[in-house]
């Protein structure tokens, strides 16, 4: 994912109260790469697994944790 | 019928004259204040299952093997390929020559590493219909899977039957691992696993962490991105660590997170994922659904990672009574091509068959029905290339 965007870090600005729902939403919008995997990805908020409806801080680091299925 | 056979390391490998006595050559890893002769007796008395003998899967046993894992069952339905030996260290180019399925190439390495070690290899597909079977009273599962399908059935399984399981999975540079100490409530009876938990050190399942199985293509395989053989190394030695604490009784030593490594971008993280269970509502562990194990999920063709290859499984591939006859086969396959075949498998390629790519189509059959085809990617063209010369 991180090699298809060609960055491994994006910032989003989000509204006040915004989910981590929302903040996936967002950047799948803008990057195609996220919009497939949306779907299985997980979500980490401050290196801790969160949840979707998870509400978000100024300032959060989220990390898209895509499944690894090579082996 | 699936091959399976067992190391007679009492009656044939193991003399009893040259061999060592039983614990000194374990004597570097008992002296470390956590494992000492008790753990080691422990592992002694253990027995692992591992799922997949590629990279992950032959660097697992082969650190089991050597730490003295008593039992060791391997299930693997692939051969060894000249791409293969890059990355699966017990493998070697004779292998490749001979056409030897890695399950059961593993085992006779293994048989040379230690004699004391008991080790089944199963040249099998492992799926649904088997699944409970190979379990067996296995102490714990490891994960040396190249797909999703099959790490949802073992995650399945650890939950229902209550046995510790290892994912982990590795492509490109990078990989994660997490050891899954399911939850007892939807556990069927007393659970099987030797390595006992109580259900506040019980930890989230796959499920919790990855709900659905990834959908084709979403995902990076060996064939489209590559893979480093360190990148598999580090994640199969996390995994062999993890699985050397459960069986020598380390519980509290094991890492309870989501830990993800890049060894090229030189980035290890470790996730808090002790959260995950309650926050969500896994189909497995909380709904105690297991649409894996009873085959509500699950297909009959499947890309084989770094294969250029697809697997067909007959539907009814366990049931067939004494299993296709390879010579027979052989014989009617001679005027399509170069086919040999041993007691495992037949194997041969098409004279005169190309793939889309315009690549040579390769066979493998295996007696229970199941074939690979090699030099394509479509389940469709597999599937027409199976109708035409074996038979659906």
């Amino acid at each position: 994912m991180a090699e298809t965007i060609r960055a491994d870090r994006l910032e989003i600005e989000l509204d006040e109260g915004a989910t981590v729902r929302d903040a996936l939403d967002g950047l799948a919008q803008k990057h195609e790469a996220i919009a497939t995997m949306a779907d299985c990805l997980a979500v980490a908020v401050n290196e801790r697994y969160c949840p979707a409806d998870t509400t978000l801080n100024n300032g959060d680091t989220i990390a898209l944790i895509p499944p690894v299925s090579g082996g | 019928m699936p091959h399976t056979r067992a190391t007679a390391y009492d009656e044939e490998t193991h003399r009893t004259s040259f061999s060592p006595p039983m614990l000194d050559r374990y004597h570097r890893q008992m002296i470390l204040p956590s494992i000492g002769e008790a753990g080691q007796q422990r592992l002694l008395d253990s027995h692992a299952l591992v799922v997949g003998c590629g990279a992950l899967g032959t660097m697992i046993v082969d650190t089991l093997a050597r730490a003295g894992v008593g039992r060791l069952s391997i299930i693997d339905r692939d051969t060894i390929d000249l791409t293969n030996l890059q990355r699966q260290v017990l493998f070697d180019e004779d292998d490749v020559k001979e056409t030897i399925p890695k399950a059961e190439a593993a085992r006779a390495r293994l048989a040379r590493i230690n004699s004391q070690v008991r080790v089944t290899a199963h040249v099998d597909d492992f799926n649904h219909r088997n699944a409970q079977r190979y379990l067996d009273d296995a102490d714990v599962i490891i994960d040396g899977l190249d797909n999703f399908e099959g790490r949802f059935l073992l995650n399945d399984l650890a939950v229902k039957f209550g046995v510790p399981y290892v994912y982990g999975g590795a492509v490109a540079t990078s990989g994660m691992s997490m050891t899954i100490l399911p939850h007892p409530q939807h556990r069927a009876g007393a659970a099987r696993s030797n390595v006992s938990w109580t259900p506040e050190q019980s930890t989230p399942c796959l499920r919790c962490i990855f709900a659905d199985i990834p959908p084709p293509g979403a995902t990076q395989t060996c064939d489209t991105a590559g893979v480093l053989g360190p990148a598999a190394a580090t994640i199969a030695a996390h995994q062999a660590t993890q699985t050397l604490k459960l069986l020598s009784g380390n519980l509290d030593a094991v890492d309870r997170s989501l830990y993800s490594i890049d060894v090229w971008e030189n980035r290890t993280r470790r996730f808090d994922i002790s959260g995950a269970r309650a926050a969500g509502n896994c189909a497995c562990c909380v709904q105690g659904k297991f649409d894996s194990l009873t085959g509500q999920v699950g297909t009959s063709t499947t890309s084989l990672c770094g294969r250029n290859a697809i697997q067909i499984t007959p539907a009814d591939s366990q049931a067939r009574d004494g299993g296709l006859d390879l010579a027979q086969m052989a014989a009617r396959l001679a005027a399509h091509g170069t086919f040999t075949h041993n007691g495992y498998l037949l194997h041969g390629r098409f004279a005169r068959e190309r793939s889309n790519r315009d690549e040579p189509v390769e066979l493998t059959l295996f007696p229970d029905g199941r074939a690979i085809i090699k030099g394509t990617t479509e389940p469709e063209a597999a599937r027409s290339i199976y109708a035409k010369y074996v038979g659906a």
